[in-house]
């Protein structure tokens, strides 16, 4: 017999005992899990992939997420390139694909960071990650009767921001600078967005103390910097000298709405905007916005990975945390030009080392559903 | 006899009239549009306006210049958005590199974004030509490539040009429009001589005009196709440079909407998208509606939620109005 068929034969004798020996760890563990019933969580993981599931890098909001899951990744002793990235590129439908595809490959071994792209999609994806018995934290994105605690350990955490009332406080230091009187404009996110709603909303919460300010008008310009230089364009055609004051849902807002008044020459408008990104930092800090508010993206991205990840290796164990561990808004930081040089030093210059197990140090509180 | 000639001389004129009519349709289209805006807010009309218009329209008059030579072929480049990214970052990383100030040797990163944008672009027409791929095809696919690539090279960073002499485009005025106006319409004028007075311009008309009969005459269309998507791609990197111009920022994100923008425009204006018709003109006045709908939909106070739909219909409108549509037996 020549070696090549003693070496075929060989192997599939290797491989029927592997399939036998496969099927009955299969049906010892089918039998295990029917003895201690369902919703009893499989034993901890051990070297789970890691992966975070966002829209993509070229928003720098996502990019300082992604890099916070970067650094995490890194304080594990392994290189960033460990982390895999999902990017659904604004597509619920991507998310959940991708979801699907990472835990066949993985066989369920997946710690799972994600922001499921819009609220109906999160509850397929945890329904997906918990049935392949691995572990997912969510960010933003959920619908109010999803919950963590009802899929046992397998849905680790969700976290959020509630972004009224700091867009209030940044709205109520914009009137101030008006003097209390005049008009002002908001420049506002995507329609539809949740945090475009909230932070309008703060913004009208404020006015309502500020009677001789007139809120001249509202317009979604898409957390995008080109469509808020020319929304700002038409204001100032349409209210010109009556607009005193201008509130931007995001600092990309700001940048598009200082370029457009700075081609009119006006250097001096008081502004205000929300995110805390680096360059707006600056700009708080030359007094050209007069606040902003920092969400820390950085650890948000971080910790949602920290939390699936020590959840599924077993470090702690998610349903024997109070409620506000599993749901909790994340931290925000005001952020005007006299704690702007500060403020820099401390978290931009150089981005600060967590300490990725102090899951819940930072956060602002249990989620409340209005 | 008679009854027929009269009939056929009647035919005659009628042809003459609708010929001038679609000729001008696009721009009575915008003085229409003008006229109502301006009567529902007197402010609209201001000089300032306009310089807010001209302003805002002006990148995307490169980047639809640029393409109204591929439409005008009977091709499509759908890669706008990825090349005047490419463009945008590369001038600024570019720009800072060799001192970040135009009166330094900073002024090369101009010339060097353009043969960046051509280069994009004279790729983009050897896939397309080469490859054999259709050009909707190859021009999207680049597209994606130049936002990715545009995307590596920041790591998502935007990248802010501070120098006051480049940004003068913006803050210094003549008779109170900004320099990046008057920039846009030299290339304007340098893309109508491309267009009249260079065999370029004239074999871009014999391509979409019709393609066989181009070959017969011994024309190397494939040759001049390349040609036609290299220089739009150095349009789009124009359009590219007076983004940065008019925001001071270069990030991947700069070449966004431009897609919808400039296939808009060029079609609103007139340009056939089955090509041999149309030209600059045209789509200078097609990008001039577009921006008058967009600015003054905000001037009259228009809530945002009907904003979009309302463009939609007025882009349908304006189509119908300024495109001959009754010589062609179907459309695609």
């Amino acid at each position: 017999m020549s070696t090549f068929i003693k070496k075929f034969i060989e192997r599939e004798k290797i491989n029927r005992r592997n399939f036998l020996f496969a099927s009955a760890y299969g049906l010892g563990g089918a039998a295990a899990l029917g003895a201690f019933g369902p919703g009893t969580a499989r034993a901890a993981l051990t070297d789970p992939t890691i992966a975070w599931s966002y829209r993509n890098r070229t928003n720098p909001y996502w990019n300082e997420i992604v890099s916070g899951g970067e650094a995490f990744v890194e304080s594990l002793g392994m290189s960033k390139g460990a982390l895999t990235h999902l990017i659904n590129e604004g597509s619920s439908e991507k998310s959940l694909a991708d979801v699907k595809a990472i835990l066949a490959k993985t066989s369920g071994n997946l710690a799972l960071a994600i922001d499921t792209n819009d609220a109906p999609n999160a509850r397929p994806v945890v329904e997906a990650v918990a049935g392949a018995g691995g572990y997912a934290s969510t960010l933003w994105n959920k619908t109010d009767d999803l919950h963590p605690w009802d899929f046992g350990d397998n849905y680790v955490s969700h976290m959020s921001w509630s972004d009224e009332g700091p867009a209030e406080q940044t709205a109520r230091i914009l009137l101030d600078a008006m003097g209390g009187k005049g008009g002002v404009v908001h420049l506002g996110g995507i329609a539809s967005n949740n945090p475009a709603i909230e932070r309008l909303q703060g913004l009208k919460n404020a006015l309502k103390d500020y009677p001789d300010v007139e809120l001249l008008a509202a317009e979604p310009a898409d957390w995008d910097t080109q469509k808020a230089n020319q929304v700002m364009s038409a204001f100032l055609t349409r209210y010109g000298d009556e607009i005193t004051g201008v509130h931007c849902a995001n600092d990309t807002i700001a940048y598009g709405v200082l370029e457009a008044l700075r081609a009119e020459g006006i250097e001096d408008m008081p502004i205000v905007s929300y995110d805390g990104n680096p360059q707006a930092v600056k700009l708080v800090a030359d007094k050209k916005i007069l606040a902003t508010v920092f969400t820390n993206p950085h650890w948000g991205g971080g910790i949602t990975a920290s939390l699936a990840y020590h959840a599924a290796t077993g470090h702690f164990k998610p349903s024997e945390e109070p409620n506000e561990h599993r749901e909790f808004y994340g931290p925000t930081i005001l952020i005007r030009p006299e704690d702007a040089v500060e403020f820099k030093a401390n978290y931009l210059d150089s981005v600060p080392t967590y300490d990725w197990t102090d899951f819940w140090g930072p956060s602002n509180g249990a989620i409340v559903y209005k | 006899m008679t009854i027929l000639e009269t009939s056929g001389g009647k035919r005659g004129r009628a042809a003459i009239g609708r010929e001038v009519l679609v000729k001008w349709a696009p721009l009575l289209v915008l003085l229409v549009l003008c006229g109502i805006f301006a009567l529902m807010e007197p402010r609209f009309l201001s000089t300032r306006n306009f310089a807010r218009i001209l302003i805002a329209a002006s990148p995307a008059l490169m980047v639809a210049i640029g393409v109204t030579f591929v439409i005008i072929m009977g091709s499509i480049d759908l890669s706008m958005e990825g090349t005047v990214s490419v463009c945008a970052v590369a001038f600024a990383l570019c720009f800072l590199w060799f001192g970040g100030t135009l009166a330094s040797w900073a002024w090369l990163a101009l010339p060097i974004t353009l043969l960046v944008g051509a280069a994009l672009g004279f790729i983009n027409g050897l896939i397309h030509v080469k490859l054999k791929i259709p050009s909707f095809m190859a021009s999207l696919a680049m597209g994606f490539v130049g936002t990715g690539l545009a995307m590596v090279t920041t790591g998502g960073d935007r990248i802010r040009i501070e120098d006051e002499l480049f940004r003068s485009l913006l803050t210094e005025r003549i008779l109170n429009f900004p320099l990046m106006v008057y920039v846009a319409g030299i290339f304007l004028l340098i893309a109508w001589f491309i267009q009249t007075r260079t065999t370029l311009g004239r074999n871009f008309y014999a391509v979409g005009g019709g393609e066989d009969l181009a070959v017969a005459s011994g024309l190397n269309v494939n040759r001049v196709r390349v040609m036609g998507f290299a220089l739009a791609g150095m349009f789009f990197s124009v359009g590219a440079l007076l983004a940065v111009g008019r925001i001071g920022i270069a990030e991947t994100a700069t070449g966004n909407n431009f897609m919808f923008l400039s296939i808009t425009a060029v079609v609103v204006g007139g340009t056939a998208l089955w090509g041999g018709i149309g030209g600059v003109w045209n789509t200078l006045v097609g990008v001039l509606i577009v921006f008058v709908i967009g600015n003054g939909m905000v001037v009259i106070g228009l809530p945002g939620y009907v904003q979009d739909g309302v463009l939609g219909i007025l882009v349908i409108l304006a189509v119908i109005l300024s495109t001959d549509r009754k010589s062609i037996s179907f459309v695609k």
